[in-house]
């Protein structure tokens, strides 16, 4: 191993190198301030790889239309690496400029992708009311075994975290609730306040938001993965349907769980509720139970309910489509999946304000 | 120039408490082209992942270049790695880079040089893929099988390692394309000097290109040749492998 060299001999307008021409040699290279290279010599060459080659040559013709120097004293297999390069690196030489994008392009091309994209949102929902709509008199192509295990790994394995969340945050509220009550003497109205927020607001939203972060994102990038590795075409060559077989399965399963969970954060809202008025306010458990049992409207229950299938639709259609329209490589996964999470919080936060808004309106 | 380049001595694997390599050795001398065949499951991919350093073997050692794979610390291993191109069989190019920047990768990891210059360089070696100039700017995902593998082999040859390993490099290809993958990797083998170590099942691949042809059998080496050498082993899977060859291809060309 000898290090590589090269130096400029003006007299006779030689880049002499030597030494072993590897990637690494370019930082020996001499600037040439312009001179022109008649002569390549390579007597003291040791090594000679394809990077190297180019390097040299590039140094020695920098121009397209540089005459290529004569070639002095190489060993022959360094010639011909010399030649094989020289063959090929024609055509490296020229470096198309990176190519502007104006204003009015990105905004044309992001105008036209979300319109694109809303109409292949209307069109997935089309063809699957179509799906649904034969699938109805069939009870026996519905996916029951998919639709279980999905109930499973949306419903079952999202107690735990929801109702983590809904009891800390019940904690929370009733605290910040029961600072301000106090002053007036008003602990007991913690518990008409904690039903409110809770049951209306705080559990269906944050419900969702997890349902969003946790199974939203799942189902894209499964079924995103699915298409890269082909399996959506093989269901379809199989003469079976993916929408009934992959999408119907979760929608209905995330319509299912959905309340389910809202429910089960309701009650671990309460419960920390429940813990700090004891804790804070002095209210006892039974207390809390007794006001609970004379202020919980079947009403205020329902109208959180009512928001979780909702939700669910928007996030299961959203997820499914997202995973659909991944094309073929690892990147649109992950961009997929994040547009999941991303499209179903916003959803999630028009569909609330709508609620609140419309129910207003209605005197709910 | 007789050195060795890769030495397997005594290789023990064991995958799932199943005995894969049981005590398997070989060698290969700089400049040749070696195709490891063997029947499924004989461990010929495994054996490739040990020799670079993706899996280790229960007992045995491994050498490339005449310094143990297993033993070499991180910074070796690195220097080692440098030394040595890897094509795997589905090309595992990145599908979040351009072509070229896939093939400029290990340069911008492993050089000094500017990006510019590591790109052109990257183009230089997709033209020696045979790959047309317009290709360096797509994506992977936007070329076809033959071509990926193209960009694949480039990328390998990026740091005009001296060794290079293949994993099925004619799998998945058509037969007028795996003809001309395989005279590509021959000619870049003879003009670069490169020691090549390719997996295979493709026959074709073996009569045309290949020096010499390691079986592996039973965990160990059944034999290794030319094509003719190893038509004298007596070994029914061996003869089976051959005479696929032979019961399609004679009627077609009369001898």
């Amino acid at each position: 191993m000898t290090a590589a060299s090269a130096h400029f001999d003006e007299a006779q307008g030689a880049l002499i190198a030597s030494g072993d021409w590897h990637a690494d040699a370019a930082s020996v290279l001499p600037g040439l301030g312009g001179k022109t290279v008649r002569i390549l010599d390579g007597a003291g060459i040791t090594q000679l790889d394809t990077n190297g080659a180019w390097l040299l040559l590039s140094a020695a013709c920098p121009g397209a239309g540089d005459p290529m120097p004569e070639l002095r004293a190489f060993q022959p297999r360094h010639l011909a690496m010399l030649q094989l390069v020289a063959q090929h690196g024609a055509a490296t030489r020229t470096l198309p400029g990176p190519q502007r994008e104006g204003v009015r392009l990105i905004t044309g091309r992001g105008t036209l992708a979300l319109w694109g994209h809303v109409v292949g949102l209307l069109d997935f929902i089309g063809r699957l009311f179509v799906e649904l709509v034969a699938l109805v008199p069939r009870p026996g192509s519905w996916r029951w075994r998919e639709l279980g295990a999905q109930v499973r790994d949306v419903f079952v394995g999202a107690i735990p975290i929801v109702a983590g969340m809904l009891f800390l945050l019940g904690v929370v509220f009733a605290y910040l609730l029961g600072d301000q009550a106090r002053q007036y003497g008003a602990n007991i109205f913690v518990v008409d306040g904690m039903v409110l927020a809770v049951l209306r607001e705080v559990s269906p939203v944050i419900v969702a938001v997890l349902v969003a972060g946790r199974t939203g994102a799942a189902i894209t990038a499964q079924i995103g993965t699915m298409k890269v590795t082909e399996e959506i075409d093989a269901i379809t060559t199989l003469g079976l349907s993916p929408l009934t077989v992959l999408v119907i399965p979760r929608i209905l399963a995330l319509l299912l769980a959905m309340p389910l969970l809202v429910f089960i954060g309701d009650i671990a809202g309460l419960a920390g509720g429940m813990l700090v008025a004891q804790q804070q306010l002095d209210i006892s458990f039974s207390m809390f139970m007794d006001r609970l049992a004379d202020v919980i409207l079947l009403k205020t229950l329902l109208v959180g309910l009512g928001k979780a299938p909702v939700f669910a639709i928007f996030i299961a259609l959203i997820a499914c489509r997202m995973g659909l329209s991944v094309t073929r490589d690892a990147r649109s996964v992950g961009a997929n999946t994040t547009s999941t999470v991303v499209q179903s919080l916003v959803a999630i936060i028009i569909l609330n304000a709508i609620f609140a808004v419309m129910f207003v309106r209605l005197g709910i | 120039m007789g050195d060795t380049v890769i030495e397997v001595r005594d290789v023990f694997t064991t995958l799932g408490g199943h005995a894969i390599h049981r005590g398997l050795s070989l060698s290969v001398a700089r400049g040749e082209v070696i195709a490891l065949i063997g029947g499924s499951g004989t461990g010929k991919s495994v054996l490739l992942k040990e020799i670079i350093g993706l899996l280790r073997p229960q007992a045995g050692r491994i050498a490339l270049f005449g310094q143990s794979v297993w033993d070499s610390t991180p910074d070796q291993m690195n220097g080692l790695r440098r030394r040595f191109g890897v094509l795997f069989q589905d090309g595992a190019l990145f599908s979040s880079l351009s072509v070229e920047d896939n093939v400029a990768t290990p340069l911008f990891e492993h050089t000094a040089l500017p990006h510019a210059t590591c790109r052109q360089l990257a183009r230089l070696k997709l033209a020696l893929a045979g790959l047309p100039l317009d290709t360096a700017k797509k994506r992977p995902s936007e070329l076809s099988g033959g071509m990926r593998k193209r960009v694949a082999l480039a990328r390998a040859l990026s740091l005009d390692p001296e060794l290079l390993f293949l994993d099925e490099p004619t799998s998945g290809l058509d037969p007028i394309s795996a003809r001309a993958f395989d005279r590509l990797i021959r000619l870049l083998a003879d003009s670069l000097g490169l020691t090549v170590f390719l997996v295979t099942h493709d026959l074709d691949t073996l009569f045309s290109i290949i020096d010499r042809v390691i079986v592996l059998s039973n965990g160990r080496v059944l034999g290794s040749g030319t094509v003719a050498e190893l038509k004298h082993i007596d070994d029914p899977w061996l003869h089976d492998y051959f005479a696929a060859r032979s019961s399609e291809g004679e009627p077609v060309h009369g001898n």
